[in-house]
């Protein structure tokens, strides 16, 4: 997500909170923290990011959600020659992140160091697609943000977006009308069902540790991160403004450069906003739309709420039945796990079919 | 087939003459005379009035590619003899200090776009900026920076799509990561194929690959030219904006 996805005229979470008459204070709290971060970090970055290279930031700052002790999770990427320099800047970046305030990044080894752009473009699939490997190309296309000299990062996505869609033989050669990148659309689908294995896999490396914030990320962060994922394959195939970015993939020109574009512009746009604008279709029922953006909004206040959060943070699998924080986050995420369900497989007989033939087998 | 030829600083950089000697001698009706340096300019505009291009179908002149503000008059003033010859002229964006100083003249002004080192000049989005700033001017694309822009060649094609009215000539070359133009290798020629049916075969085409070290030769470079931009069927468009090949 460009650092000026903020500005987009059509905000769709506004519009919807505005038609439904909600008030979704924690979901704009977080946007406004958000801006102010954003613009701090590319103030102290200003000029510090040399070329071929782009300091991506991760989460909650891309997804336009942080709140009062968000993640600070990073990688300095580096697309072009190889420079002894790198190593200088790596090392600057984790300085100046920490000295403003942002959280060291996981021990995992995924984030909080330079990363190059070969095995991100070129490794989808296979054993040398390495869990972190996958990981870090789904977020960056799904809830990165770049601060600061932004070419080699978007120079990277749209190579990794043209090969999901180059690659993709089903979408070039098959005669049908439907164009869903199900190429895409299958590697978003494997990376969560990666994190859900993962999360079990950390419950037991850390016997417990920070599973009740974990779980609490996994069951809406997370899933709204995979449900945007989703929208934005579905849309390719939806959205009028797509037309002739579908006509051109036929042949003989099998021209996916619109559609790439298409997608990069789907990109910009934050994982509430694709979710709000699913939800405002017309055949998608008003009490969806308000399980899905009420239950978001109570959850972000929650993780907002310092004595909350901390104590989401510490809870002990013995201690869970008597914290009524946690049993809020069970309320909520029911509820967003439900309007999700009738988002998908509901009321709109399109977003269902496309469900059904993409999303499950 | 293509028209295609050679800039003469890629065949013997420095010496224009060398370079259109050793174009004739080998048939080639394109070339594109080379002032990248500053100091190459004088000489060939001195020359230019009296120079035999009669076995050339397609004459252009690039116009140095390095300027100091200072220059910038200087150098317009000299190209002013190219262009009462009907000679387009290739410039690269980045240093039109003035606007007025290029914009009279009009169609045979050929603006490239650019390379990643440069900072304007290399999306579709930034040479719009330039040609509502200099609307009378025609286009020169360079498939080889637009290559090293974008390796996913959509921002050729946006750029294509969006001037195809303009276009006027082609750079052709392997730009590589250090921006020099290398011999074309089947990865390029490859690439190039994503956006050859947006250029029409009348565009005259240009290789920039630098060959005075035989690094490659004049014959094998226009082989690989034809081979990068074969898969189109279009026709030179009639369009304002397009000069007209120089005749003789």
């Amino acid at each position: 997500m460009p650092e000026n996805s903020q500005n987009a005229a059509e905000r769709w979470v506004d519009g919807l909170e505005k038609r439904l008459n909600a008030n979704w204070a924690a979901i704009r709290k977080a946007r406004v923290d958000t801006n102010l971060n954003r613009a701090r970090l590319r103030k102290a970055f200003y000029g510090r990011i040399a070329p071929d290279t782009s300091l991506v930031v991760f989460g909650s700052i891309a997804r336009e959600e942080m709140t009062s002790r968000s993640d600070g999770d990073w990688i300095l990427f580096i697309d072009g020659q190889a420079l002894p320099e790198h190593v200088d800047q790596e090392q600057a970046i984790a300085e100046e992140l920490e000295k403003q305030g942002f959280p060291k990044p996981g021990k995992s080894g995924v984030f909080g160091r330079m990363i190059g752009s070969h095995n991100i473009v070129h490794e989808i699939g296979g054993e040398d697609d390495t869990n972190s490997n996958t990981t870090r190309r789904i977020l960056l296309l799904l809830e990165s943000l770049p601060i600061g000299n932004s070419e080699a990062y978007e120079r990277v996505r749209r190579q990794i977006l043209s090969r999901y869609l180059r690659d993709d033989r089903g979408l070039l050669k098959a005669s049908g009308s439907i164009k869903v990148p199900r190429f895409l659309l299958n590697d978003l689908t494997r990376y969560w069902r990666t994190i859900t294995v993962d999360f079990v896999y950390k419950q037991r490396a850390e016997a417990g540790l920070k599973w009740a914030l974990r779980n609490a990320k996994l069951r809406m962060s997370r899933k709204l991160v995979f449900a945007s994922g989703l929208l934005r394959c579905f849309f390719c195939q939806l959205d009028n403004d797509a037309a002739s970015a579908r006509e051109a993939l036929s042949a003989p020109m099998h021209d996916v450069s619109k559609l790439l574009m298409y997608l990069e512009d789907q990109l910009r746009q934050t994982p509430l906003d694709l979710l709000a604008r699913a939800a405002s279709r017309p055949n998608i029922d008003k009490t969806t739309a308000r399980k899905l953006f009420d239950s978001y909004d109570q959850f972000l206040a929650i993780l907002d709420d310092q004595a909350k959060r901390t104590e989401l943070e510490n809870l002990r699998e013995h201690d869970m039945a008597k914290s009524s924080v946690w049993e809020d986050i069970r309320s909520l995420s029911r509820d967003f796990h439900l309007g999700l369900i009738e988002l998908f497989f509901g009321q709109d007989e399109e977003i269902r079919s496309l469900s059904m033939e993409y999303a499950v087998f | 087939m293509r028209r295609i030829g050679f800039s003469t600083g890629a065949v013997a950089k420095g010496d224009f003459r060398r370079g259109l000697d050793a174009l004739r001698q080998k048939h080639v009706t394109v070339v594109e005379l080379s002032a990248l340096r500053l100091i190459e300019l004088e000489p060939l505009i001195r020359a230019l009035p009296d120079l035999d291009l009669s076995s050339f179908e397609f004459v252009s002149v690039h116009a140095p590619s390095h300027l100091a503000y200072i220059d910038e008059a200087f150098v317009t003033n000299s190209l002013s003899v190219a262009i009462k010859l009907g000679i387009p002229v290739v410039v690269h964006p980045d240093v039109i200090f003035e606007e007025n100083a290029w914009r009279w003249m009009g169609r045979l002004l050929l603006i490239e776009n650019m390379d990643k080192r440069k900072a304007i000049g290399r999306t579709a989005q930034d040479l719009e900026v330039l040609f509502n700033k200099l609307p009378e001017s025609g286009f020169c694309f360079d498939i080889g920076h637009a290559r090293q822009v974008d390796p996913t060649m959509t921002e050729a094609r946006s750029i294509l799509q969006a001037f195809s009215g303009r276009l006027a000539q082609v750079h052709i070359s392997e730009v590589n990561t250090n921006s020099r133009h290398d011999p074309l290798s089947i990865y390029a020629i490859s690439a190039f194929r994503a956006v050859a049916d947006l250029i029409p075969e009348g565009v005259p085409v240009v290789l920039e690959t630098i060959i005075d070290e035989g690094q490659s030769d004049i014959q094998t470079e226009i082989q690989r030219a034809q081979s990068a931009l074969q898969f189109t069927h279009a026709v030179l468009p009639s369009e304002p904006g397009v000069p007209a090949p120089r005749q003789g």
